[in-house]
């Protein structure tokens, strides 16, 4: 069924994969630098989950004059007691340092801010920040960002393979040398070879139900990396955002939070002020994520479970300004108007601290192969991302990750043809051997439930016996993808197809997350065991490393890179 | 529910209909029935998705002979379609269907079919980036952001707020007479840099879409606007270009 295509292997200097913020930040620079560039991607860029960020980007700008000043610093901290100080802190002082620079770059290139009276790009507060250091546009920043850096690229030269699955890396010598992709208009396989392949694929937050992720974050970059041989880092940390819409679990943004609204429970109780007496609504998001999904436990929520988000008392006016989107999706999804009514929200997964090991040049333990955005944990979130800080992210260390692979020619490639022909042919076999499996399971009979496991077993609040179990399940579907397979015999956009490789991603990513889970005995930012409810440094202030040895998956530790600010208790 | 849905077979073997029966569940989209029968009936149907969240424009198709996103279309909520105003008729494939029992599904117009309800954008994008559809810095050498009132931002992100859907190049009458004509997304992305204090060309940004393939070919059905998932206006985009490049005329 699969065919090699006629025009198979083609040479870049760079190759990303990926073609959202990180993807597309990194193929601009490297194109303004004069290197040949393909992004290979699944989707169209514009289709990239980063389209639908919402609430903003952080800088210590200092446009919110009336607040006080802002420093970089100041910034830096948050982040770090945010993360639960499993941050690695020269990271995290790139990420804040540059900040201000990247913002008012992709100003420059473009990008519509909201403003201020002076006119300038207008800050508003988010959760665990001590300054209004936001930047926004509106609550679509994501879509603002994108579609700026998206024209930015299409002044250029650059190839880009849209609808392209990548499915194999290619390692030679130790060294990634280029990759293939199974493309879906054509139903044929297409190598490349790269001086540099980057990562930029974004999440693994499909693997849960309950997601506000889009469809397709099912974490491939992950799983190409485990699979090459590189390390997945602290991937039992998973952030649940506290307020995703009841029903879909599409995402209401933190700045509703940030603009005012609060948060009620079914006795209209604010009850925000049993968990966290000071910053209230915008304490972080998994002690946000863990009161609301408290009061569901004990019977305070609204059937069903969730709580009412009100913004009745912001107005219209200011609604309709800042949060029109907020207003819409309330409206299309949940039929309710936050002008006059409230907005039924609950917990549900939302970002991947955790990723691909990368250096803070972006740089994997494979030569030739880099990572960054959210694909990639550097780490720069912890065990606990902040709101505004995940798109920064990606504008920085895209940015990075392009400067890095400026010095990876393809001229610095050594590397045989005949091994990447060889491995279309492994791979076309694989994908054309999914219509003889039997169909004893089907691909979305596994994937729904491997969802409901994930949510249920490795969720908000985690202990040992439910994990066991989980991990045993999770390890069982494992060896049943072998008995899942497809009908579908079409070569063109044949999706079936996509559907069983984004299954093979998931499982082992999921184990992942599950091995790191099981192993960390105490609670820390997203991850809380009920059974250890305690930080506990003494064994844990370290990072979780997965690696995969003939697919049986290996759990070892790192340390924190410690920096200025010391490890304290945290409280909001 | 039936869903009748248009299929392209992709390889020479289509169109043709073919019906699909469903439960509908409180709240399903559209988005949800294709994927209920791909899971459960079909695995071979084609469709493209993303966001489920109306940003990420993939999923835009002709729904009950209407331009949408699949994603922000309940099923239960196409019986008040009576309520939308009527679109200039487009060349769509309908037969006679019954609202109340039925779900016409076909892909959008004006575009080829690649398979079943995916077509071949190529053409769209490509007028698109042929407008250069992207900041020509004026004051590159700012170390600070550039100055912008409320309102002016205001204005750009009327615009600036597209996604890209290709809903309006599907449901343009002109669109699908004239395949010169550059579209609604396109122009009202054009105007929106035209407007853009930050770019340097400025007014000369209309003569980038001249005569009838342009700013001229629009004919104001509004169909664009009725259709747009984001309630933007190309229609008043080009409305806005013409008077101004009118206005110029008469100076000149």
């Amino acid at each position: 069924m699969v065919h090699i295509a006629p025009d198979d292997v083609m040479a870049h200097d760079v190759a990303i994969v990926g073609g959202g913020l990180t993807g597309l930040r990194a193929a601009l620079l490297c194109a303004e630098k004069g290197r040949s560039v393909a992004v290979i991607s699944k989707v169209h860029p514009l289709r990239s989950h980063s389209v639908a960020a919402q609430g903003g980007v952080n800088a210590s700008l200092n446009n919110a004059t009336q607040a006080g000043k802002d420093s970089w610093q100041s910034h830096a901290f948050d982040t770090v007691k945010g993360a639960d100080y499993l941050a690695d802190q020269e990271a995290v002082d790139i990420l804040c340092g540059d900040a201000p620079r990247a913002v008012l770059e992709m100003e420059h290139m473009g990008a519509v801010f909201s403003r201020n009276e002076e006119g300038r790009i207008a800050q508003r507060p988010f959760g665990g920040a001590g300054f209004p250091r936001t930047c926004y546009a509106a609550d679509h920043t994501g879509h603002t960002l994108l579609h700026t850096l998206y024209e930015q690229c299409m002044s250029h030269d650059i190839d880009f393979f849209e609808e392209h699955f990548v499915t194999a890396l290619s390692i030679e010598n130790g060294r990634c040398a280029g990759l293939c992709a199974f493309d879906l208009a054509s139903g044929e396989m297409r190598g490349f070879e790269a001086g540099a392949v980057l990562l930029a694929t974004g999440g693994y937050g499909r693997i849960y139900c309950h997601s506000t992720n889009a469809y397709i974050n099912t974490g491939d970059g992950a799983y190409l990396a485990l699979t090459a041989g590189a390390a997945l880092k602290d991937m039992e940390f998973v952030q649940f955002h506290p307020t995703t819409l009841f029903g879909t679990n599409i995402l209401i943004s933190e700045a509703a939070r940030g603009e005012g609204g609060v948060l009620l429970n079914a006795k209209g109780e604010r009850f925000m002020q049993r968990y966290a007496a000071k910053a209230m609504e915008l304490a972080p998001r998994d002690i946000v994520a863990r009161a609301i999904w408290k009061e569901v436990q004990e019977g305070n929520a609204h059937e069903g479970g969730y709580v009412d988000l009100d913004l009745t008392h912001l107005g219209e006016e200011r609604i309709l300004e800042r949060l029109p989107g907020i207003r819409q999706i309330s409206i299309d999804f949940a039929g309710v108007d936050p002008v006059d009514e409230m907005v039924p929200v609950q917990p549900g997964q939302h970002y991947s601290m955790g990723g691909i090991d990368a250096s803070n040049d972006c740089r994997t333990s494979i030569p030739g192969l880099l990572a960054a955005g959210e694909a990639s944990c550097i780490s720069v979130h912890g065990a606990n991302r902040l709101g505004g800080n995940s798109l920064l992210e990606t504008i920085v260390f895209g940015k990075v990750a392009g400067q890095t692979m400026v010095g990876m020619t393809k001229e610095h490639m050594v590397h045989d043809p005949a091994r990447l022909k060889d491995l279309m042919r492994r791979e076309a076999d694989s994908i054309g051997h999914l219509t003889d499996v039997s169909r004893d399971r089907t691909v979305a009979e596994l994937r729904r439930e491997l969802k409901k496991l994930m949510f249920h077993h490795f969720g908000i609040f985690r202990d040992k016996g439910t994990m066991k179990l989980g991990q045993l399940r999770v390890h069982a579907l494992r060896h049943e993808l072998g008995k899942a397979g497809i009908d579908d015999i079409g070569k063109s956009y044949n999706q079936a197809v996509i559907e069983a490789l984004e299954l093979r991603s998931m499982l082992p990513v999921a184990e992942a997350v599950a091995i790191s889970a099981l192993a960390r005995e105490e609670s820390r930012g997203s991850h809380y065991r009920t059974d250890f409810p305690q930080r506990n440094d003494q064994d844990f202030l370290k990072h979780s490393m997965v690696t995969m040895k003939d697919g049986a998956l290996a759990l070892t530790y790192a340390p924190v890179r410690l920096g200025r600010y010391e490890v304290r208790e945290r409280v909001y | 529910m039936r869903l009748k849905v248009r299929r392209n077979a992709g390889d020479g073997y289509g169109p043709y209909w073919e019906d699909f029966d469903i439960e509908v569940k409180k709240g399903m989209t559209v988005l949800d029935a294709l994927f209920l029968i791909r899971h459960r009936q079909d695995d071979s149907l084609s469709f493209r998705y993303s966001c489920r969240g109306a940003v990420c424009g993939s999923c835009a198709m002709t729904i009950n002979g209407r331009p949408r996103l699949a994603c922000r279309t309940q099923i239960s909520l196409l019986q008040e379609d009576d309520k939308l105003p009527p679109l200039v008729p487009i060349s769509v494939q309908r037969g006679p269907f019954d609202p109340r029992v039925e779900v016409l599904i076909e892909p959008l117009p004006n575009m080829p079919v690649l398979k079943d309800l995916i077509v071949d954008q190529t053409e769209f994008f490509r007028k698109y980036r042929s407008l250069q559809p992207w900041l020509l810095q004026r004051y590159p050498e700012l170390e600070r952001e550039n100055i912008m009132s409320k309102e002016t931002e205001t204005e750009l992100d009327r615009y600036a707020t597209c996604i890209l859907c290709a809903a309006c190049y599907g449901a343009c009458p002109v669109n699908s007479e004239n395949e010169e004509y550059l579209g609604p997304a396109a122009l009202a992305k054009l105007y929106r840099f035209r407007i853009d204090p930050r770019d340097s060309l400025g007014g000369e940004r209309l003569d980038q879409a001249p005569g009838p393939s342009g700013w001229l070919g629009c004919r104001f059905h509004t169909n664009c606007f009725k259709v747009c998932p984001k309630a933007i206006p190309p229609n008043l985009a080009i409305g806005k270009a013409r008077q101004e490049m009118k206005g110029r005329e008469g100076r000149a």
